[in-house]
């Protein structure tokens, strides 16, 4: 593992500013805990294997042009992974700075399981910190690309603060060219009674996407979450949500497509930390040609946090011979008065329902298609902005 | 509230009736591990040299290995120098009948209430019963080897039958496999040999009870259950400890091997000792089960019912090999006070139409934690594979924990997962119901946990399923109010 330490050359190339010691730190809890291999638990179906075997480069990589949306919306370009902060039009409300020394010193990624987040702080170029007061009328629209060229490694660090009582909605368009590594790590608090609705839509190609996202939700706080993953070489996002008080309430729903060469792994954790919050969780994978699915979805109810709810809910499709699909669905429970549930499934197309269209005169791939693309589009079916859910929809399509 | 500490107590003692100790001379090596120890338990069994050698292998993989932590357990450091790897109650020879056992002993297995003597002929069931590191004796021979079958001690079928131990041993679990296989294979003393010959019906029930009784052992016993070509056997599996301060570890490995058309089914009543209410005490118990379903059209059924132990480590499980195989788990696990387990099943499926099916009910009391762990893989060439799961976990009171962690693999496009799991309590409603019908608290708990496990004691024979609810009951003795 430590090839890829080197490869990646952790201490050339920073910038000379205020965080050398928080980047030092963050090398140095690197290499005590190393990366992950397929004997740590949470990353016991990935393998970095890709990773190791790629030289990096730090040659700058051409610009890219920004995908167009039939929707408004105000939108940060992270082009090649870093934001020109310049010539930016926020609407009012939205205050985007760097982070400070101070939040950056108390942050902690765990041990081996949170290499990359480890590997985000000893590396990262630039930490912003969004901060939005009040109710957005648009969309804020992230978009983070790569281009043909990139063979480096970017490592975008975002924290996003909603202010009690804030309303907003935060759209990610992550699109990948390239073959390198980009590692990202968000930190997103919601105060009293905000209210995030947070979706990314993301297609990676030869580029290992890795992603962590830590999201806080305080009392009577909403966060709905929505992901359309259209695949990737090696993409593997990390979302935990913890619901820190009474109200707080949070929603995941996802759908994952892999094919030919292509590995996706979601780890999501709901963290109960005290009573009367609620959560919800439903999750699809599809997976074709010789792809890789992989979901691992943890409920976790803390001592004492009475009245709770969690119901999580994973089924995935097996479409081809070469294909596999690994789901680990996970409780942990530690409070009476609480119910908790899941179901997982995997399976394939009911031949019956194949017949059914047939027997109307649909061709066989058609049909097969038609039942794909309603399987995925389900978890979708509950994004309340129309523009946001067809558009969403229309990616989807053009996939299946 | 007009209890008495007398009263209080009683209850408290008769908790765990299997308690005693029974003082009896035993032949025990010294404590520690090292090759002098691997080789002296094998000359105490006059064993032949390919089984020494086999269990040296063992000793010099195991130690290259780690503990494993990967469990939800927190297991204090065991300290395996400390240990005595063999113990066994002093006889001069070995008795030829049961009349010729120590009455001591036989005294022992009656309190335990285990049918040895004449009340093994009304039970019908033939019994191994293991002491410490023997086997003390075996009922029933006689009328088993009239149907061709064996049934014996696992130190006899090495000296008897060494050509079907060295075919079979370890072909199910190799010593290789785990920690505390490879540490059995090393130090294993005695266990149970089952033969059923090709087409044969087993005629009675089998059994095995297991006893710890001496300080500081530990129990390493082995298992093996070789099923012909469409033979049918029911074993059945029970284990107590006396009541001590200090921790014991046992670490026993079973072996089933299924072949065509064979059906095996097997049945534990976990009830080890647990520690006392503050956590003190009790066995350590780290099992490899394992059933091969070698070829095509085998069954292996496991069903447990696990109240016993202070940590349980133990996922008995099925390969699912041959073609149209079949699997079978069905499990309670009771935790009270501060007991931990970690228990679940492996379906391994690799042939085609092959089937399983996992029923698992958790119930956790007092300061204990109870998981589910299994999994599910489906390999590339089993075509069609059926797997259904159903986990569910009932909490009692507000310092327990539940836990599940299921693992789904599937390779083959054809197959068919199915996995549901839910956690709840004990509903205010439920036990409102039956006490306004005029059951008291203790008594509606144990109603209503014995309806949640009932799709688990159905699959248990008859004589045990009865101590399975009573063992529930005196478990979850205090769990309310």
């Amino acid at each position: 593992m430590s090839a890829l330490i080197d490869s990646l050359a952790i201490e050339a190339r920073l910038p000379a500013d205020d965080h050398v010691e928080v980047r030092r730190r963050a090398h140095k809890m690197l290499l005590k805990h190393g990366f992950p291999d397929i004997k740590t638990e949470a990353w016991k179906y990935t393998s970095l294997r890709v990773l190791e075997k790629r030289a990096f480069s730090d040659h700058l990589p051409g610009s890219n042009v920004l995908p167009e949306l039939p929707f408004a919306a105000t939108v940060l370009h992270f082009d090649n992974g870093l934001l020109n902060a310049n010539d930016l039009n926020l609407p009012d409300g939205v205050t985007l700075e760097p982070q400070s020394g101070a939040q950056l010193d108390a942050v902690d990624h765990g041990d081996r399981a949170g290499a990359f987040g480890w590997l985000n702080l000893a590396r990262f170029e630039q930490a912003w910190q969004l901060r939005i007061e009040g109710q957005l009328e648009q969309p804020l629209v992230l978009v983070i690309s790569t281009a043909e060229d990139f063979h480096g490694d970017v490592h975008p660090r975002l924290a996003i603060e909603l202010a009690a009582g804030a309303k907003a909605q935060i759209i990610e368009v992550h699109g990948d060219c390239g073959e390198g590594l980009v590692n990202i790590v968000q930190d997103i608090v919601l105060e009293q009674s905000a209210n995030l609705h947070h979706l990314i839509s993301r297609q990676s190609a030869q580029s290992a996407w890795i992603q962590r996202s830590h999201v806080k939700v305080a009392g009577d706080a909403d966060y709905r979450f929505h992901t359309l993953d259209r695949g990737g070489r090696l993409t593997r996002h990390d979302l935990a949500v913890h619901l820190t008080a009474s109200g707080a309430h949070a929603e995941i729903d996802g759908t994952v497509l892999v094919n030919d060469r292509q590995h996706v792994d979601f780890h999501t954790a709901i963290d109960h930390e005290v009573g009367h919050t609620n959560s919800r969780e439903s999750f699809r994978i599809l997976a074709d040609g010789s792809g890789v699915g992989v979901f691992n979805g943890r409920i976790h109810i803390q001592r004492g946090a009475d009245d709770s709810h969690s119901d999580l809910n994973t089924a995935n499709l097996l479409l081809s011979e070469a294909a596999r699909i690994n789901a680990k669905p996970e409780l942990e429970i530690y409070a009476e008065e609480v119910t908790a549930s899941h179901g997982a499934t995997i399976g394939q197309l009911e031949d019956q329902a194949l017949f059914y269209l047939r027997s109307r005169g649909i061709p066989a791939d058609q049909a097969s298609a038609l039942l794909k693309q309603g399987f995925a589009a389900a978890p979708f079916e509950n994004i309340e902005s129309g523009p946001v859910r067809d558009w969403l929809l229309g990616v989807l399509n053009n996939v299946i | 509230m007009n209890q008495t500490v007398e009263q209080v107590n009683q209850v408290i003692q008769q908790r765990y009736k299997a308690g005693f100790y029974t003082d009896i001379e035993s032949d025990r090596v010294r404590a520690g591990l090292d090759e002098e120890i691997v080789a002296m338990i094998s000359a105490k069994k006059n064993e032949p040299a390919w089984l020494l050698e086999w269990r040296l292998k063992a000793f010099h993989h195991w130690q290259t290995m780690r503990e494993p932590n990967w469990a939800h357990l927190k297991v204090p450091a065991i300290d395996f120098q400390k240990i005595h790897y063999y113990a066994a109650p002093k006889q001069k020879n070995r008795p030829k009948s049961l009349d010729e056992v120590d009455p001591k002993l036989l005294e022992t297995f009656d309190k335990l209430g285990v049918p040895l003597h004449e009340r093994a002929r009304l039970a019908g069931v033939a019994v191994d019963a293991v002491f410490d590191s023997v086997s003390v004796g075996t009922t029933f021979q006689k009328e088993l080897k009239e149907a061709g079958v064996i049934f014996c001690s696992f130190s006899e079928a090495v000296q008897e039958h060494p050509e079907l131990v060295r075919e079979y041993l370890g072909s199910v679990v190799p010593f290789t496999d785990n920690y505390f296989a490879a540490l059995n294979s090393a130090v294993f003393s005695d266990g149970s040999f089952v033969y059923i010959p090709a087409g044969t019906r087993c005629p009675m029930e089998l059994s095995t009870y297991f006893r710890i009784n001496a300080r500081d052992t530990g129990q390493f016993e082995r298992t093996l259950i070789i099923a012909e070509p469409g033979s049918e056997v029911s074993y059945l599996e029970g284990c107590t400890a006396p009541m001590r301060d200090e921790n014991q570890l046992h670490a026993a490995v079973v072996e089933l091997v299924a072949r065509k058309k064979a059906k095996i089914k097997y049945s534990t009543v976990q009830n080890w000792y647990p520690g006392d209410e503050n956590g003190k005490g009790g066995i350590y118990n780290f099992v490899t089960k394992r059933g091969d379903c070698r070829e095509d059209d085998a069954r292996i059924s496991w069903t447990q019912v696990e109240t016993g132990s202070a940590i349980t480590w133990k996922y008995p499980s099925c390969i699912l090999r041959g073609d149209r195989s079949a699997g079978e788990f069905y499990s309670v696990a009771l935790t009270h006070n501060h007991q931990q387990a970690d228990t679940g099943t492996k379906m391994i499926h690799l042939g085609k139409d092959t089937t399983s099916k996992i029923i698992s009910k958790g119930i956790s009391a007092g300061k204990s934690n109870n998981s589910y762990r299994g999994l599910v893989r489906i390999a590339k060439r089993a075509a069609n594979a059926r797997n259904y799961t159903q986990c569910d976990s009932l909490l009692i009171g507000k310092t327990c924990g539940a836990h599940t962690f299921p693992y789904i693999e599937s390779a083959n496009p054809t197959a068919k997962v199915e996995h549901e799991a839910t956690t709840s309590r004990i509903g205010e409603d439920q036990l409102f119901y039956c006490r306004a019908r005029g059951l008291d608290e203790e008594d509606a708990v144990a109603m209503i946990v014995d309806g949640f496990c009932k799709e688990v004691f159905k699959e248990l024979p008859m004589e045990f399923a009865v101590e399975a609810k009573a063992l529930l009951e005196i478990s979850l003795e205090g769990a309310v109010g």
